[in-house]
């Protein structure tokens, strides 16, 4: 891991303390320590150095992400979609749009990526936000839900219809007929700023209209990013989980022994524990082809987002069992990792998409 | 992939291409067969194919060259390797 990683760790865990519980009753993540982080780079890890990033690898800024997401799965959140909007303009951009966004999101500048609207959730080709040329500047139109981070961005990353084609418009917040509405209540990673945006006849210079073109391309690319973060912060959870139930089940003692004695309790230790592994080597394995520049890596980071999310989802239910009441206080590491790994199943590809991805992929490729 | 310094040209990395999607998706393809409009491929191979040209090749693909027509077909992708190589200064084998 790169040193700044490292030490990286040991701020963000002192930032973050004991403080997640809070911020996830209140719904909000102090702004300033977004900013803090963003300007030291580590909210989007992999930028390269001569864009004032870090340069990590996918590995590196998986493992960091994890560690991140064991913490605070909205900081985590925060973190996969300034990611997301960084590999999308690194891909999508051209070299002057690069060099002019690229420092921005590596100097406290936060960012969001919409794609998802109203009537396109899983089916992101209905969408229909439009975006039009007029003289020399072009409008946008339309309206993004759920879109992660939008409350605190200064930049929204959108996937929008141009006149033949889909294309990625770089979308200052503060532009004259943007609105952010804030979801005020959301089942889980609750301070993760997530919110519905509308844009009324949206006034950009072209250039804010990246190169790439074509929907399934600039999808699959935005989301093999935001796939294998997602994957990473649900082996947060899963660590955070298995430690909270390990810690508990040691020392809490029912029928005269502690609750680790019990074997129908150890199960679910057990369990636990092969969850974590499972998840992590499937992102291990995503991250190793992702570093390695391997084709592979598509199909891999969807397994391990399917994977990953589903071993959360079904972790945090096994470590609230073990916790009962102990966990069930709504601010509890545990009970929030039960609400937050409940929507990792839906986002970035709901479990049912990855399994319609994995299948044609099978189907494709089995001798 | 091909023997270090073997000379890049239209015709090897279209050979290339030929032989990466034969094994992949386990059919036939021609150099100029629409490999969307067929289905002979999916949207996450589009980005399969991204990836592997820019390791086989050593080129970066990225901004306007990311649009789905330089990955219709093998010629297309032949052409636009080529092309990158000389913008990108390559010179090496592939
Ligand atoms: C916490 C959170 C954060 C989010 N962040 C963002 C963000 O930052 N940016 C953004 O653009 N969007 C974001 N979203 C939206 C998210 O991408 C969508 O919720 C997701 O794509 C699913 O779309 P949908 O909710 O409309 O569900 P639908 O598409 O309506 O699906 C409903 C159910 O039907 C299933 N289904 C749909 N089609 C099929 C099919 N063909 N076969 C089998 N099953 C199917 C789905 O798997 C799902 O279970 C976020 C959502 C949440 C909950």
């Amino acid at each position: 891991m790169p040193d700044a990683l490292t030490s990286a760790r040991d701020l963000v865990g002192t930032l973050v303390a004991d403080r997640a519980d809070a911020w996830d009753a209140a719904g909000r993540l102090p702004e300033d320590l977004l900013r803090d982080l963003g300007g030291r780079g580590l909210l989007c890890a992999e930028v390269p150095g001569s864009y004032g990033g870090l340069g990590a690898g996918s590995r590196d800024s998986g493992e960091f992400t994890a560690y991140v997401g064991s913490l605070c799965g909205s900081l985590r959140s925060i973190m996969t979609s300034q990611g997301m909007a960084a590999w999308t303009v690194r891909r999508l951009g051209d070299q002057d749009q690069r060099a002019a966004y690229l420092p921005r999101l590596t100097s406290g500048e936060l960012a969001a990526v919409g794609f998802s609207e109203p009537d396109a959730g899983s089916d992101l080709s209905a969408m229909t936000t439009s975006v039009r040329v007029e003289d020399d500047v072009v409008v946008l139109d339309g309206e993004k839900m759920w879109v992660t981070g939008a409350c605190y961005a200064d930049l929204l990353v959108v996937f929008a219809r141009s006149e033949d084609d889909v294309v990625v418009v770089v979308v200052p917040t503060a532009t004259p007929g943007v609105t952010v509405e804030r979801i005020p209540d959301p089942l889980g990673c609750r301070a993760a700023g997530h919110a519905n945006v509308r844009f009324s006849s949206v006034r950009l210079p072209a250039s804010a209209v990246l190169g790439g073109t074509g929907l399934s391309l600039l999808a699959t690319t935005a989301l093999a990013y935001g796939r294998i973060s997602v994957a990473w912060g649900c082996v947060g959870i899963l660590r955070a989980c298995l430690n909270a139930a390990v810690t508990h089940a040691r020392t809490r003692e029912q029928f005269g022994k502690p609750l680790a004695r019990h074997q129908l309790v150890a199960r679910h230790l057990a369990e636990l524990l092969v969850s974590e592994q499972v998840a992590t080597r499937a992102c291990e394995h995503a991250s190793d082809l992702w570093d390695a520049r391997s084709p592979d890596l598509v199909t891999a980071v969807v397994l391990a987002k399917h994977v990953a999310a589903g071993h959360a989802a079904r972790g945090a239910a096994t470590a609230t069992q073990v916790l009962a009441s102990a966990g069930a206080a709504h601010g509890h590491v545990v009970a929030r990792a039960y609400r937050d790994a409940k929507l990792m199943e839906i986002i970035e590809g709901s479990t049912e998409i990855c399994q319609l991805i994995l299948a044609e992929h099978a189907v494709a490729t089995v001798a | 992939m091909m023997a270090d310094h073997a000379e890049v040209t239209e015709r090897t990395v279209v050979a290339e291409l030929l032989t990466f999607l034969e094994e992949r998706t386990k059919s036939a393809v021609t150099e100029d067969q629409d490999l969307f409009a067929t289905g002979a491929v999916s949207s996450m191979f589009a980005m399969q194919l991204v990836v592997h040209l820019e390791e086989a090749y050593d080129v970066t693909i990225v901004g306007g060259d990311l649009k789905q027509v330089n990955f219709r077909t093998v010629r297309a992708m032949a052409e636009l390797v080529l092309r990158l190589r000389e913008a990108q200064g390559v010179t090496g084998g592939a």
